[in-house]
């Protein structure tokens, strides 16, 4: 397998088939992608074509059929359940359409969880929640619960959430579909701010035309096939 | 620590719901501590009714009597061994008694009796003899030929009292011994045989008639703390050094009557299980209810790297959390409850009999025991019971919990 050190996921003949009711349904059909650091991704397609299904396979949330998938050089489709989960914690932050944030917790509580999981220190864990909350626009609002806060700002918390500890991914599963029009615009538009000052790798999702706009690269699905791939100025 | 702060802070989402497991477990203790306390204090009340006021709680006898019981077993030392326990603390009393059979007869009606020699004062001493008294009065204090006799016999040879007795029976020295007392008194104690065969003499005439002069065929001691009989009974032994005779607490010389009320605690277990099952359901089902509905958040926390066992604490101290809640609300409600119950008895509508005594109140106990063992029995009932919700939360699958089509 030839490997550039700039490739952050590769994908090889993934394929995924759900068994339902004794029904089988063919989710992704052969894709083989390379994903290279530093990219501000979409994976567009309608509803159905397999955008959900694919990050559960690059990230290890759930088990492929058929091909290999490797993030960060690591062959991930062969990790076992514990090896899976300590790797997803360290090089991965999701946000996912809706419910991520944990009620009872905080801002700052939700978005230092990962830190506390991986053994962060009290100290630099609140220097870099404060610091993280500037980035996303949320200062002074860390004491707050998510039910005290606008879908959009939800978003942004777990935006930050998943950027705070520095992950090589972030996997951004239709983060705008319960917003309006404009929220979603204003989050990708800082998405893509802060893919360009950190450099970290954004890879999201939507069925939106206007928020697919946004992205530098976008990967078209149908039946759980590249349709399109192409890069943009 | 995260997960205890998820924990703690997932009581009080869903109130109603919570307030329906802090019933259920709060309950269930309260319940049981107050059964405990019951049945304990109801226990020591029949313990207390048949060895304080009757046999005494360590009784002294010539090593072989109890099994073979015979006119020739006696002890021959009372005095001494009076003198020799006499500064024992933990004793309260003791008093001496003469046994025997005979046929007692009032004009033409007649029926065999136990013959009882006691010495009054001592006896009234150790066991209250002159309460069970009903009817006349207790012995005076010159022996002069008087007899008391237990309420059933008093009907069956149609005595009242100033009535005289005519009895039989056999002397030691192998004569026929007999002679005419008068009944001063008539007396209950709740148990049905010796209501209905004891026919109490002055020590000093039963020696006489059986002549026996000097000797007794029982001790019967009682001492201040139940609780402390066999440390007492060890101390009597030694302290009588006497290989010809037998030193036995209560649960020894009434062993049936000991294992009667040993069974009869038995019935604690079945409250116990009703109470498991009572917080059985009500834990289980809010907690499931509360697992199923956080699926989701399951999911995500396990998407970002939350190992299942973290999952699975988190549910489990959360029924902890409210466990600990309900113990110390529970002891305080119990404690106050059986308090109160052991001061005011609570009246049974009709007389409950045991083993021939009849009651018709009942005291609670406060005891270490109705707690502890409420409050085990409720934590491992809520812990085994919400093992099954925390394995289902841990082991949710991210993919398919947070899958929104
Ligand atoms: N757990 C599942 N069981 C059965 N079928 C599934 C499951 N998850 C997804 N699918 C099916 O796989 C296909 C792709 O779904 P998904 O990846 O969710 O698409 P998208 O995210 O683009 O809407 C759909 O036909 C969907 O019904
Ligand atoms: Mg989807």
């Amino acid at each position: 397998m030839e490997y550039n050190e700039n490739n952050l996921i590769i994908t090889k003949d993934l394929k995924k088939t759900y068994k339902d009711n004794g029904v089988y349904v063919n989710a992704i059909n052969g894709i083989d992608i390379t994903i290279n650091s530093g990219e501000f991704t979409a994976i567009v397609g309608p509803s159905g074509s397999g955008k959900t299904t694919f990050f559960n396979l690059i990230s290890g949330l759930d088990s492929l059929t058929y091909g290999k998938v490797w993030l960060n050089s690591k062959l991930i489709s062969d990790m076992s359940g514990k090896e899976l989960s300590d790797f997803r914690r360290d090089n991965i932050g999701f946000v996912f359409q809706a419910y991520n944030l944990i009620p009872v917790l905080t801002v700052e509580e939700n978005i230092e969880y990962i830190m506390l999981l991986q053994g962060v220190g009290k100290k630099e864990r609140h220097k870099k929640v404060l610091n993280i909350l500037r980035e996303v626009g949320l200062e002074g609002m860390r004491n707050r619960v998510p039910t005290k806060l606008s879908g959009g700002q939800q978003q942004r918390v777990a935006i930050a959430r998943a950027m705070v500890s520095e992950p090589s991914l972030i996997l951004a599963d239709e983060p705008t579909a319960n917003l309006d029009s404009k929220t979603g615009t204003e989050l990708l538009n800082m998405m893509r701010r802060l893919n360009e000052t950190t450099g970290m790798t954004f890879l999201f999702s939507t069925h939106d035309k206007m928020i697919m706009e946004k992205a530098r690269r976008v990967i078209t699905l149908k039946d759980g096939l590249i349709e399109k791939d192409e890069i943009k100025a | 620590m995260i997960v205890l702060k998820i924990a703690f802070r997932n009581i009080f989402r869903q109130k109603r719901r919570t307030v329906f497991t802090i019933l259920s477990m709060f309950g269930g203790f309260v319940l049981a501590a107050l059964f405990i306390g019951m049945a304990d204090g109801t226990y020591n009340q029949i313990i207390n009714k048949f060895t304080r006021n009757q046999m005494g709680h360590i009784q002294i006898h010539e090593k072989t009597f109890l099994d073979r019981p015979s006119l020739y077993k006696t002890i021959n030392n009372f005095k001494k061994i009076d003198k020799e326990l006499q500064n024992i603390d933990e004793i309260d009393s003791l008093c001496p008694r003469l046994y025997s059979a005979g046929l007692a007869s009032v004009k033409e009606k007649s029926t065999g009796v136990r013959i009882i020699g006691i010495d009054s004062k001592r006896e009234n001493e150790t066991t209250q003899f002159n309460n069970k008294i009903i009817k006349g009065r207790g012995f005076s204090d010159i022996d002069s030929h008087e007899v008391i006799i237990g309420k059933t016999l008093a009907k069956i040879l149609k005595a009242g009292l100033n009535d005289e007795v005519v009895i039989v029976s056999q002397g030691a020295d192998g004569s026929i011994a007999n002679d005419l007392y008068k009944v001063i008194g008539i007396l209950e104690t709740g148990d049905d045989i010796t209501d209905r065969i004891s026919f109490y003499l002055n020590l000093k005439d039963a020696q006489e008639l059986l002549v026996l002069e000097g000797k007794v065929h029982e001790i019967a001691i009682t001492i201040k703390k139940l609780s402390n009989v066999y440390k007492v009974n060890n101390i009597v032994e030694e302290k009588i050094n006497n290989p010809q005779l037998s030193v036995e607490p209560w649960q020894v010389f009434a062993k049936s009557f000991y294992l009667a009320m040993k069974a009869d605690k038995e019935g604690m277990w079945i409250m116990l299980l009703i109470i498991v099952l009572v917080v059985a359901v009500g834990v289980l089902n809010t907690v499931l209810m509360a697992v199923l509905e956080r699926q989701r958040e399951y999911g995500v926390l396990k998407a970002i790297g939350t190992k299942p066992f973290q999952i699975f604490k988190q549910v489990v101290l959360e029924v902890n959390i409210l466990a600990i809640f309900c113990m110390i609300f529970g002891i305080g409600v119990a404690f106050f409850i059986n308090s109160f119950f052991s001061t005011h008895a609570i009246a049974t509508f009709k007389d409950i009999a045991y083993g021939g005594m009849k009651f018709n109140s009942m005291y609670a106990e406060i005891n270490a025991r109705s707690f502890y063992i409420p409050a085990i029995t409720v934590f491992l009932a809520a812990n085994l019971v919400s093992i099954f919700p925390a394995l289902k939360a841990a082991k949710t699958e991210p993919a398919k919990s947070m899958r929104i089509h």
